[in-house]
């Protein structure tokens, strides 16, 4: 089952779920729309290996806009801090971003319960598009989950702004 | 609903969900991880009616993946349910990389039981190694009666190309 707008509403008031800021107008029928924020992270590495840590830079997203051109591929995150220890999230596009040819995630829409903080965004350009800091570019939905639950207590819990891929935390200690 | 990492255990306890091989480290609060299998199909060309792939054993040194092409893989996995629906996806690790593991068909019908194929679409240049946990399956809750799977897929082990001449002859 997915929550309705009014029941997501409900459950922040109730503390269910976390979403800060939070913004009644922002609300839809079926999930909320989550605002971009500021900042940009760039691999610098030439082939991203995932046993490796890889080399990146920061981004500022100017006011006046950043425009990403087709093939490009950043990180970005939502501004608002957002989670639950009852609901499972799911992020979206907002459907006119996708119109655009930009992809906010790269096929891993799933979060888990528990896991609390601003969420990485994967931009994918297929066309070239110009986004800015603060603008309304995901949704993100909630759904009940069925079992015991289990908290989530991984690497990227309470991340601030973009985080890069840690999985070379998944060898570390090994030789491979 | 989406079953838990507590439910996905107990569900296959009962044997109303396969994984196969399973580890419970690999459980998350609401999916489960799985393996990347050890062959990929790497696209050739087109060759005017459909497109050719060349069968590929993924080095224990790694593989790099380069955008702009698009290979598939598979699960090291069996995964499978009678009971529930399910849906695959890459995990976050590996979308922060840029790798995408499907080209939007994540939906696992009811019934059926595989090594997934994965659509594997690399954004950057990216090295991948065999038996990496490279995504994560999810599990649903049905509403209404469950239809048997007769689906076309579902016999495959091996990363599958599309076979939808078949389709259109049908």
């Amino acid at each position: 089952m997915i929550l309705t707008g009014n029941e997501i509403k409900k459950s922040v008031c109730s503390g269910k779920i976390v979403i800060s800021p939070f913004s009644e107008e922002q609300l839809t029928s079926n999930s909320y729309d989550l605002r971009l924020g500021d900042i940009l992270l760039k691999y610098k590495s030439k082939v991203l290996d995932p046993k490796k840590k890889s080399k990146y830079e920061y981004i500022n997203i100017p006011s006046s806009g950043y425009t990403l051109n087709k093939g490009d591929f950043v990180l970005g995150s939502t501004k608002e801090k957002i989670g639950s220890n009852y609901f499972v999230p799911i992020i979206h596009a907002k459907s006119g971003i996708a119109r655009m040819g930009l992809f906010v995630h790269i096929t891993a829409d799933l979060i888990d319960i528990g896991s609390i903080g601003n969420s990485t965004l994967q931009f994918f350009a297929t066309l070239p598009v110009k986004i800015f800091p603060d603008m309304l570019i995901a949704q993100v939905s909630f759904w009940v989950p069925k079992g015991k639950i289990t908290l989530y207590k991984g690497k990227y819990q309470h991340s601030e702004g973009p985080k890069s891929s840690l999985t070379y935390l998944d060898y570390h200690g090994k030789k491979h | 609903m989406i079953l838990t990492g507590n439910e996905i255990q107990r569900q296959l306890d009962k044997g109303n969900i396969l994984l196969c091989p399973f580890n419970s480290s690999q459980l998350n609060p609401n999916s489960y991880n799985y393996r990347l299998g050890p062959f990929l199909k790497v696209f050739i060309k087109f060759n005017g009616n459909k497109s050719v792939f060349k069968k590929v054993r993924i080095p224990k040194k790694g593989y790099i993946l380069k955008p702009g092409r698009m290979y598939l893989g598979h699960t090291e996995e069996l995964i499978g349910s009678k009971k529930y629906a399910m849906s695959l996806i890459g995990r976050s690790s590996m979308g922060r990389l840029g790798l995408f593991l499907q080209v939007s068909a994540n939906l696992g019908h009811t019934n059926s039981s595989h090594h997934w194929t994965l659509e594997l679409v690399p954004s950057i240049p990216i090295r991948i190694y065999p038996n990496m946990i490279i995504g994560q399956v999810s599990f649903w809750t049905n509403r209404g009666e469950i239809k048997k799977y007769t689906g076309k897929f579902g016999k495959y082990n091996l990363p599958q190309e599309a076979m939808n001449r078949y389709d259109i002859n049908r």
